[in-house]
């Protein structure tokens, strides 16, 4: 059977200073494609590798106007262009009683493109992925720390990954298996 | 494992709750009742279904009944519950841990037992996609200038959304599930339901983001939502409801009664689960004293209709002197002393961190508004000028079957969340045990 392709290498650690330790050092040495997982969010750790979600709340606004101006609009064209009903006299272009939809309806569209656009951000779901393989990987959703060198990081050919990750102290290294 | 529970005994225990195997006589006879109380429902729907709204005491001129009270409750739980829970993640409050993942179930549920009551009231309810603007072959379309259509719109999205901030918060939770899941098909169950989760922190960088947007959204939703309902009424011509301060008082009485039963969903968890050291003095403490500011705000409400009334027209006087002194002068007593006076024993920090204390407040200001709606519904309604409009409004047996029954609803949905579901954020307890061994 062959091999499947190295992914990467991973280090094990057991304290959140001791992984903000080891990714710092990782940067200072050139690494770039470094993967990070924690068992809770580390914000300042995120700040620092420049993962930060600026695009999210874009999305959300966009999507909240576009929603609010479909409904506005659909409301619109069907009660005073499509379907004009005269009821008592009263305007049929009713802009306050088309508010409270719209404002509804913008909010609907905002939170349902923040997950989304969040999944493909993520390009989640994945419910299969090669760091899954790592001994032990379950223990981040408790109380492990993991940083792992992609292979594609331009440093990695040139070997030495796996001793720059032994400096720093981990409680093991693993290699990480699979595409 | 024993080594392993020594680390981190908090986040675990929560965690290995929602796996373990069987949940105790006391569960399953609770999960059995409110089962009952299910099939009341379902009854009672049915017979609304089949025969009409006819089965429930509505007439001319009391056209709404315990629909619309219970379908106002309901909307004032889910609201109060979700403002509550959208505060806490926008505030990174401490006290967010303990109680925003319940909070956000409780607001949840009271949802789903609201969301019942447009369908059903509408008297066809096979018919309720009529709402929905869809190409039909009768070349209609909704009529928008109708209050009718807001309901719509507001109930799927309240649904919609306050799922979105409920399940969001809940993905990594479902992960630490699926990693610690004792059994192969447990741990795909909740493997599917996290989509594949791993822990990376740029998920997390991203998904902390989400989460708050979420939260951010669900604030101008639920001021929308509660003064929707109340607009509705305002809209009408009835005295009692053409008012532009019901949207204030729905939205204020509504915030007491969802943060009463924020408090009294947290008394019962932290006494059957032994959740003390999670949910702890400090929580219950804070969150008791929120409950008591609420109070007090519906008390300064009530004070406010008091002042209204006496400023405005005869006509508008009329009727708030009938709603204290006439026919349903006991539901108003009532709803002032049970939201506004009864929660006062929270003054006491014994009461706050006791457990019969959450639980009478809890029942007491739920009961409150209940009667609160009751005598602005029925009461408003009451006034007409023919003498075949002179009896009260007498609701059937059926009609009690809608409140007993979203009871038991509401029951059961939170008894299967607290038995399959962690009840507090696994993450943020780990994060905080952290930071105290540091």
């Amino acid at each position: 059977m062959r091999e499947a392709p190295l992914h990467g290498v991973a280090a094990e650690f057991r304290h959140p200073d001791a992984l903000t330790g080891a990714v710092e050092a990782l940067k200072a040495a050139g690494y770039r494609r470094l993967d990070v997982y924690t068992p809770f969010p580390m914000r300042d750790l995120a700040h620092a590798l420049g993962w930060q979600a600026r695009i999210l709340p874009w999305i959300a606004a966009g999507a909240g106007l576009a929603g609010a101006a479909v409904q506005y609009g659909g409301q619109y064209w069907m009660n005073a262009v499509d379907l004009p009903l005269n009821v008592g006299g009263r305007p049929l272009h009713a802009w306050p009683a088309f508010v409270p939809a719209s404002v509804i309806v913008a909010i609907l569209w905002a939170g349902a493109a923040t997950l989304l656009a969040m999944l493909a951000i993520l390009r989640l779901p994945r419910l299969d992925h090669p760091v899954f393989s790592v001994p032990g990987f379950a223990r981040v959703s408790q109380d492990r720390f993991f940083v792992v060198i992609r292979a594609d990081d331009p440093l990695f050919a040139a070997g030495g990954a796996r001793e720059a990750l032994a400096a720093l102290g981990p409680d093991r290294i693993e290699e990480v298996r699979g595409a | 494992m024993t080594a392993d529970s020594a680390v981190q005994p908090g986040a675990r225990q929560v965690a290995d709750r929602a796996l373990a195997r069987g949940y105790g006589a006391a569960w399953l006879a609770a999960l059995a009742v409110s089962g009952a109380l299910i099939g009341l429902l379902v009854w009672t729907l049915g017979a609304a279904w089949i025969r009409g709204v006819g089965v429930w005491g509505v007439n001319i001129p009391f056209v709404w009944g315990f629909d619309l009270i219970n379908y106002a409750w309901w909307i004032g739980v889910a609201n109060g519950a979700s403002l509550f829970a959208a505060i806490l993640v926008l505030r990174r409050h401490d006290l967010r841990t303990a109680v925003n993942r319940f909070a956000e179930a409780t607001a949840l549920m009271a949802v789903v037992c609201a969301g019942l009551f447009p369908i059903i009231h509408l008297g066809r309810p096979w018919l309720f996609y009529w709402v929905f603007p869809y190409p039909a072959t009768t070349e209609l379309w909704p009529q928008f200038r109708s209050t009718l259509t807001w309901d719509f719109w507001a109930i799927s999205t309240h649904a919609l959304v306050t799922s979105l901030l409920w399940y969001v918060g809940l993905i990594p939770d479902l992960a630490t599930l699926r990693d610690r899941a004792p059994t192969r098909w447990r741990a795909q169950v909740y493997g599917l339901l996290a989509l594949g989760w791993r822990f990376s922190l740029r998920h997390w960088a991203y998904h902390q983001v989400a989460y708050r947007i979420v939260a951010v959204l669900v604030l101008p939703l639920i001021l929308v939502m509660q003064s929707t309902v109340a607009f509705e009424f305002a809209s009408t011509l009835v005295p009692g409801w053409h008012d532009t301060r019901l949207p204030l008082h729905f939205v204020t009485s509504g915030l007491a009664q969802g943060l009463a039963t924020v408090l009294f969903v947290a008394a019962l968890l932290r006494r059957t689960l032994r959740l003390e050291r999670i949910i702890d003095d400090a929580d219950m403490n804070l969150l008791g004293r929120l409950v008591l500011a609420a109070s007090l705000a519906a008390g300064y409400l009530f004070l406010d209709e008091a002042l209204s009334t006496w400023l405005s027209d005869p006509v508008r006087q009329r009727a708030g002197l009938e709603r204290f002194t006439g026919t349903y002068a006991p539901f108003a007593i009532l709803a002032f002393l049970l939201a506004v006076l009864v929660p006062q024993i929270l003054w006491w920090r014994a009461a706050r961190l006791g457990f019969w204390g959450p639980v009478l407040v809890g029942l007491s200001v739920n009961a409150a508004v209940w009667c609160d709606r009751f005598s602005l519904l029925i009461g408003g309604l009451q006034r007409g000028h023919l003498p075949s409009l002179g009896g009260t409004y007498a609701p059937t047996l059926t009609e009690a079957g809608l409140l007993l029954g979203t009871l038991g609803l509401f029951a059961a949905l939170m008894l299967l969340f607290a038995r399959f579901v962690p009840v507090v954020a696994l993450y943020e307890v780990r994060h905080d045990e952290h930071q105290e061994r540091t």
